[in-house]
């Protein structure tokens, strides 16, 4: 019987939604830009290793033409391509869950999607934000909405630890606002920067944001 | 002589680099390429020192302009002026000789000297106060001048150098490839080693010139539209249209983004081109050509389109569709590079390999193009782009890209020197230079991705905040490695003059 990260067992005979939860728990990891650097790394460490191994092998122990006949690669060529081709979309199907708009869609969760009863809205000029509110609450979602009244400006939120959670791009003159919807999970200060070069004072164009315990 | 020879020749420190041999009889392939790779270096010395700058002005707390200067130079100087022009002298050195057709004239001046004029603007107009970083960030330069941050002057200046180094591109180039490929009188005595065009290391140089080309067009059209304006010779009102942002970034990024595709397609081709000449049975043959090839054309559709991945977080004003259309052809052009991979290491396997220092070092500028490609398809993602757009990751990644096939045409470079010049390079300089390079190259492209995933943004002049001097620190000791190795291989280059004498014809034929 498998136990699941907070303590709850799975029914005997029903241990696959616990896999299916923790599967989806460790993807929440795999979705961040952690993740993102150990996705580069098992996707590249192999390729490294079987380089570094023909190379070697075949200009220094082995030289000699191999025996093999090109038509001999064909079906190598083809699960390795298959095997990619799959690993590709594997990792994207997984990434659905994570991207912010689909996230928010009623249709991949099961249940209805949760209305969403907090907005924040705001307009970038260089070099600061103009923000409706700066109090969310936690554990509900929350739709950022903004727009850029001269140049390109970002507005990306950092978690407490220094965790950056997701970023917007706006640009002056769209018709619609870019957007995002969020739920913070924990209470704290979060920091706003912009993350789009918009002149000698970017660096400085930062904000914050508070997150309080939902009552 | 030929002017391009007697300024090669004439240039101090920098000609005795590449010194155009003519004992060789092959001036008219080796002249205008030989000069646009000395232009080259020079661009890199420059502003490779730029690249040290940025960590520096950290450390030492310099002061936020001058990061900004010097990441507008530093980025900027490292992909029109050197990358790009050393992949248009080696390339265009490369197909003369297997077309045998003589690289004189009209288009390969106007190639180099919109190229280095247009660079040598938009660094004026940056000294000027012209802050936009690499991308423009438009309407950025306009805003800054609205705002007084910095004048208008300094915005023509600098649109009338980037227009140039975008004629010599988008124009130019193409027109001098195509013109070769296609017109003009075939010389035997040219030819070093004929290719056709069904030959994988052709296919890629025409099909990159036509990408250049074509995807740059409408870039062309808005640039020479919104210059008309800046010169007062169109109304500002008849302009709008090419000043809304939106239209700006997208036709720039359809530009900029098949620009690095371009590259990336030409650069395979050459490593499909080079590689047979170093295979131990002596056989000079991919495994497949038609594998090869396919790669090409899959690189080709699948690129065209995956720049929509630079708008991801511009969700509504993107559509989910178009994003999700981006995302699925960035990962699609990894199918490319996973058949291209699979094509070289078979060729390896099947025919043993000659470890010369060149194609060792081709080897591993591919190979770190292969884990940019990876940072490249990851960040393409959807769920993953809202998490690293805009940070150190994406600076990594574009710096990465350039670098990698930058290393990929010095290694190139290796094969082709003895033709150029009539004289050979030390093999042990040749392998520091590769051990060098390998760590510096690597060591920087890690350490620019981890800063990413650790929410370091991207062109931000205070590092100092949340631990982010560790990943500077990190910077600035892998950049002194690589800049290391660039002194290494330029230092080997100059050397050459000293330790062969010339062999000028004999070489060129060996
Ligand atoms: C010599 C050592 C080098 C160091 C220390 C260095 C450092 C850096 C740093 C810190 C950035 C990020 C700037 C920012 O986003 O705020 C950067 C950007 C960049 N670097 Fe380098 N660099 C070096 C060499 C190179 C080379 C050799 C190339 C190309 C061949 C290159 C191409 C680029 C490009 C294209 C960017 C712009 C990325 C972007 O803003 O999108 N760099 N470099
Ligand atoms: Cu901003």
């Amino acid at each position: 019987m498998r136990v699941a990260r907070d303590g709850r067992t799975g029914r005997p005979g029903e241990p696959i939604e616990i896999y299916k939860e923790e599967a989806i728990a460790m993807l929440d990891s795999v979705f961040t830009g952690w993740g993102a650097f150990w996705a580069v790394i098992a996707m590249f460490a192999p390729f490294a290793l079987m380089g570094i191994y023909i190379v070697r092998r075949k200009s220094v122990s082995d030289t000699g033409p191999s025996p093999l006949q090109p038509s001999e690669f064909i079906p190598l060529e083809g699960v390795w391509l298959t095997f990619a081709f799959i690993f590709f979309v594997i990792i994207n199907l997984a990434g659905l869950k994570f991207i912010p708009w689909a996230a928010a869609a009623p249709s991949l969760t099961a249940e209805p999607a949760e209305p969403i009863t907090q907005a924040v809205d705001f307009t970038a000029k260089s070099w600061a934000y103009d923000l409706s509110s700066r109090q969310i609450e936690a554990g509900k979602p929350v739709r950022f909405s903004g727009r850029s009244s001269d140049t390109q400006h970002g507005f990306a939120v950092y978690h407490p630890d220094g965790r950056m959670l997701f970023t917007m791009l706006m640009m002056p003159n769209t018709t619609k606002a870019t957007s995002v919807v969020y739920t913070f999970k924990d209470p704290g200060t979060y920091k706003v920067r912009c993350l789009e070069y918009c002149g000698i004072a970017h660096h400085a164009m930062q904000d914050e944001l508070t997150v309080v315990k939902s009552n | 002589m030929s002017f391009a020879t007697s300024v090669v020749n004439n240039t101090p420190i920098f000609g005795r680099m590449i010194y155009v041999d003519k004992s060789t009889g092959l001036e008219e392939i080796n002249a205008w390429p030989a000069l646009m790779i000395m232009s080259s270096f020079i661009w890199l010395v420059v502003a490779g020192i730029l690249g040290l700058a940025l960590p520096a002005t950290q450390i030492f707390q310099a002061g936020e302009d001058h990061y900004y200067t010097a990441m507008t130079l530093h980025a900027a100087a490292l992909v029109f002026p050197f990358s790009v022009q050393l992949m248009m002298g080696v390339g265009l050195h490369r197909s003369g000789g297997c077309v045998g057709k003589a690289i004189t004239g009209f288009w390969p001046a106007m190639t180099w000297l919109t190229m280095n004029l247009g660079s040598a603007i938009l660094t004026v107009a940056v000294l000027m106060g012209l802050k936009v970083s690499l991308m423009v960030m438009f309407p950025l330069p306009l805003v800054g001048a609205q705002m007084g941050v910095w004048s208008m002057e300094s915005v023509i200046v600098g649109f009338t150098g980037i227009y140039l180094v975008l004629a010599s591109m988008i124009l130019f180039y193409p027109i001098l490839i195509f013109k070769m490929m296609f017109w003009g009188r075939k010389r035997p005595e040219l030819i070093l080693s004929e290719r056709s065009l069904n030959d994988p290391g052709m296919l890629g140089m025409i099909l990159s010139a036509m990408v250049l080309f074509l995807t740059g067009l409408p870039l062309v059209v808005v640039g020479t539209t919104l210059l008309l304006a800046l010169y007062k010779i169109l109304p500002m009102s008849m302009a709008a249209w090419a000043a809304d942002p939106v239209v700006f970034q997208y036709s720039f990024f359809f530009f900029a983004h098949n620009l690095m595709e371009a590259m990336a397609i030409m650069v395979a081709s050459a490593i499909y081109a080079t590689l047979p000449l170093y295979l131990a049975d002596g056989s000079r043959k991919l495994i497949s050509d038609k594998m090869a090839n396919l790669a090409l054309w899959i690189l080709l559709v699948t690129s065209i389109t995956s720049g929509l991945h630079h708008f991801i977080t511009f969700y509504p004003n993107q559509p989910a569709a178009l994003s999700y259309w981006g995302s699925v052809m960035s990962w699609s052009t990894g199918i490319g590079v996973a058949l291209s991979i699979f094509t070289i290491f078979a060729t390896i396997w099947k025919h043993g390999l000659k470890p010369e220092v060149g194609l060792i070092a081709v080897l591993i500028g591919w190979g770190i193009y292969i884990f940019d490609g990876a940072s490249a398809m990851v960040t393409s993602s959807i769920a993953w782009a809202y998490q690293l757009h805009g940070t150190m990751w994406q600076s990594g990644h574009t710096m990465t890209v350039v670098l990698s096939m930058a290393l990929m045409w010095m290694g190139i470079l290796y094969h082709h020197y003895p033709v150029i010049t009539g004289r050979k390079l030390d093999p042990a300089l040749g392998r520091l230079y590769v051990w060098l390079m390998s760590i510096g190259g690597i060591g920087v492209a890690m350490v620019m991705l981890m800063a990413g995933a650790d929410g370091m943004p991207r062109r931000i002049a205070n590092w100092h905040q949340e631990n982010w001097m560790f990943w500077g620190n990190l910077f600035m000791f892998f950049g002194l490695i690589l800049g290391a190795a660039f002194l290494v291989y330029l230092y080997n280059l100059m050397k050459s003059s000293e330790i062969t004498a010339t062999v000028g014809r004999q070489l060129a034929r060996a």
